[in-house]
């Protein structure tokens, strides 16, 4: 299960594959402010990012991958700003 | 070489009906890859066709579309609606070319300027484009201004909105870029909002910096060149004053190329042309990517190349910008895939259609002789002839086989009903335009087939029907919405076969035909007295739409239901033996049926005999066959009449009408023909009825041509002409 919900919010764990847009949509309209932790997430398909994107979240934390850290990150910040 | 060209315009033809449906299935889907191929492919080929004929200018022409959709199909721009019109424009000019060369059977004189002024029309489209084009490329360098020194690459990928759903992972791809620096997220549009949001469908823009070459960056993207803009940041040259980096693209260094490729041909007579467009391509391809100081030395070459008659100067200076050509480009261009080629094979031959006629003319003589040898059989076997009883057999046979080519000749000219759809789309966008109605064209069944005598009549009744419909039946958006009708009005045309007919359907869903308006225009018009346009039933009224003069004297405003062109569109459409109705819902909409034969060649009549000579009536409009008591006829004024089941039917002397006899009142009996046609009904008193048959029917031609209420003429068995009867000509 790369995606899990538990009362501290949405953890995003390991290599999110693109299923995993539509279960992360779902929890986001849910529960919109629900914090996202992305520390333990290896790699995420583009459909995640791109839901992280419209629904402008600021996972917390600092993912194992680069990608996601150095590129990616800096960008969901900035879409929150 | 006469028969080169007409191959070419043949051809052409068909690439441009290609291009025109395909163009506007890319307009309502501007992200289906295939429509994008389908059209650059249709442009592409037809540009090939010109440069075979040397027919230079058309070829300058369709080049200049084959760019701009080009540049569309790398993202480097936008399908606007002004574009697909420049598009069409374009198409339109190769259809006025092919119809000056298939009636001259030459090149157009003239057609150097028109190329011009095509040309000029799509570069200037471009030029509006320019900016926002051009904006992602310096916002990210300002952005990314600390790591401009490190890039030697700029990408802009924009991956297929599908591309989800095709198991891609775009981001993945980005993400192992050989020497990624930087990278921007960006929607295509606009981000929905979150509810809103597919979450397969792809909507990211992404723009990176590279410390790669773009022959990696290529390498690695393989496979996606059609969805990225790859651009080299290695520039020696014309650098903006901004700083903002300028480069030539891969497709601006290829149409910089062609540019000199054009100016190699050594075409005396279209010198001046060549050298002007392929000036005006280079500066503008300059401009666009920022390199305007190369695009004025562009322009000062090309007058100099004018001035002294030589392509040199501006082949030369072309040549120098493109010189110092980076690796990048060759490469991706070899990198790219070359689109599938599906080889097909002929499955079709294209005949001359007088070739084919001839084969239905020679068809068409078969079966009267094989009526005459069916006559000749008769007389054997009324004189106890021994042969007769032997030929039957065989006779039978022949007859058999003689329907059965005459059905098979008939299919060769068969052609499908989307040969007139398809251009229907075009016009209903124009017309929609024009009207400020938006209007969804829908078409059902194109693939059903006609004769192409009915096929190629079908397009002005339809045009009228489609014009008729927008103008008047579709309501204008304030009252539409009044009516909570959706803002898109929906035009439906539907096609089938109906055994021996072809019915098409043209629907609305505005607001029906307005019977008490078209009463009162009736009344006001004195069509007929109030008395008899108060006791006409709804249907009635809403058939006097068709009534010549009724219609085309009437201000279209003023009727503000249905009215201009359609007594063209009935008489269109009973010349070739079909009915035409209207079904109005009100406030709903309006249907207009048109009930073609599948072919006006063959025909169904029935024989009979009047004043001594034979005629033809063709049976679909035959009601009835009576024999009445003379005295059941009776004189209405001047006229004479049967009243048949409540309806009062007037009768005319078939041979008094067309030779001019005086009716008679000799005999008991009177034997009548009651026929319907558009509504109007009519007894023809004949003086036999004879038999019925399936005819084919030839046109009148030579001195019988424009003979009144006649519609053609066929041969017996016996050898005698019969002639068919144009019932809505005698009728009326």
């Amino acid at each position: 299960m790369t995606i899990t919900i538990s009362p501290t919010g949405v953890e995003l764990t390991g290599a999110c594959p693109v299923e995993d847009a539509e279960i992360l949509l779902q929890h986001l309209l849910s529960a919109p402010l629900a914090p996202i932790h992305w520390s333990a997430c290896d790699s995420a398909h583009s459909a995640v990012i791109q839901v992280l994107l419209v629904a402008k979240a600021r996972p917390q934390g600092s993912p194992n991958c680069p990608f996601l850290r150095d590129h990616v990150g800096p960008l969901l910040v900035r879409a929150v700003t | 070489m006469k028969e080169f060209i007409e191959q070419f315009i043949l051809e052409s033809r068909e690439l441009v009906e290609q291009a025109t449906a395909s163009l506007l299935a890319l307009e309502q889907s501007p992200q289906d890859a295939e429509c994008v191929d389908a059209t650059f492919r249709a442009i592409h080929t037809l540009k090939g066709g010109a440069a075979i004929v040397d027919f230079f200018a058309m070829e300058r022409a369709v080049h200049a579309a084959e760019s701009a959709l080009s540049a569309v199909r790398s993202g480097h721009r936008s399908l606007t609606t002004p574009l697909v019109g420049d598009c069409f424009a374009c198409l339109d000019q190769v259809s006025r070319w092919l119809d000056s060369m298939e009636q001259s059977g030459e090149l157009p004189v003239d057609a150097d300027a028109q190329a011009d002024h095509c040309i000029a029309r799509i570069a200037a489209e471009d030029r509006r484009n320019i900016e926002p084009d051009e904006n992602w490329f310096e916002d990210f360098a300002k952005r990314n201004q600390g790591l401009r020194s490190k890039a030697r690459t700029i990408v802009r990928f924009t991956p297929h909105s599908a591309s989800f759903y095709r198991g891609e992972d775009p981001l993945a791809l980005i993400a192992s870029l050989p020497g990624l620096l930087s990278m921007a997220l960006e929607p295509v549009d606009q981000w929905p909002s979150l509810d809103e949001l597919d979450p397969f469908a792809c909507k990211l823009v992404v723009t990176a910096f590279s410390a790669a070459s773009a022959d990696a960056v290529s390498a690695h993207l393989q496979g996606h060149t059609s969805e990225c803009d790859i651009r080299t940041l290695d520039i020696g040259m014309g650098a903006a004053a901004n700083g903002s980096p300028s480069v030539l693209t891969e497709h601006s260094r290829k149409l910089l190329e062609a540019q000199i490729i054009l100016l190699d041909e050594e075409q005396a007579a279209t010198f001046a042309g060549r050298v002007a467009s392929a000036g005006l391509v280079a500066a503008n391809v300059l401009r666009h990517c920022r390199l305007s100081a190369s695009a004025d030395l562009v322009v000062r070459a090309t007058e100099q190349s004018l001035h002294e008659n030589n392509a040199q100067y501006l082949q030369q200076a072309i040549a120098n910008i493109l010189a110092p050509a980076p690796a990048a480009a060759p490469q991706l261009a070899a990198n790219a895939p070359e689109p599938a080629q599906v080889e097909t094979v002929a499955r079709s031959l294209r005949v001359d259609a007088q070739r084919v006629d001839a084969l239905v003319r020679l068809t068409g003589e078969l079966s009267v002789v094989k009526n005459a040898i069916g006559h000749v059989l008769k007389l054997a076997g009324a004189s106890a002839n021994s042969m007769a009883g032997a030929l039957k057999g065989p006779h039978g046979d022949l007859d058999h086989l003689v329907d059965e080519l005459q059905r098979a000749v008939l299919g060769i000219r068969v052609l499908p009903l989307r040969t007139v759809l398809q251009r229907l789309p075009r016009l209903v966008r124009e017309i929609s335009a024009g009207l400020d109605k938006p209007v969804k064209l829908l078409i059902d069944g194109d693939d059903t087939e006609a004769d192409k005598a009915i096929v190629e009549m079908l397009f002005e009744p339809l045009l009228h029907i489609v014009r008729n419909a927008m103008d008047h039946g579709v309501e204008v958006a304030t009252v539409r919405r009044e009516r909570s009708k959706p803002a898109l009005a929906t035009l439906r045309i539907r096609a089938s076969r109906q055994e021996g007919h072809v019915l098409v359907e043209v629907e609305d869903d505005g607001g029906g035909v307005e019977v008490a308006r078209v009463r009162a225009v009736a009344k006001e018009r004195g069509v007929a007295s109030s008395e008899v346009l108060d006791a006409m039933t709804d249907e009635q009224i809403i058939d006097l739409v068709f009534v010549a003069g009724f219609s085309t004297a009437s201000q279209v405003t003023e009727l503000s239901g249905r009215g201009v062109g359609m007594d063209a569109v009935r008489t269109a459409v009973e010349r070739v033996g079909g009915r035409v109705a209207i079904d109005s819902r009100p406030g709903l909409g309006t249907t207009v049926k048109l009930m073609l034969p599948f072919s006006v060649m063959l025909t169904h009549v029935m024989t009979v005999e009047a004043g001594g000579q034979m005629f033809g009536i063709p049976l679909d409009a035959v009601v009835e066959a009576i024999s009445v008591p003379l005295e059941t006829i009776v004189g209405v004024g001047a006229a004479w009449a049967i009243v048949r089941r409540n309806r009062t039917i007037p009768v005319f002397e078939l041979a008094g009408l067309l030779q001019g006899r005086e009716q008679r009142r000799d005999g008991h009996q009177a034997v009548i023909v009651v026929a319907a046609v558009g509504g109007q009904w009519g007894g023809l008193r004949v003086d036999r009825l004879g038999e019925r048959m399936e005819v084919m029917l030839k046109p009148l031609d030579g001195l019988l041509t424009g003979l009144p209420g006649i519609a053609g003429t066929t041969i017996l068995g016996d050898g005698r002409v019969l002639l068919v009867l144009d019932l809505a000509e005698v009728l009326q």
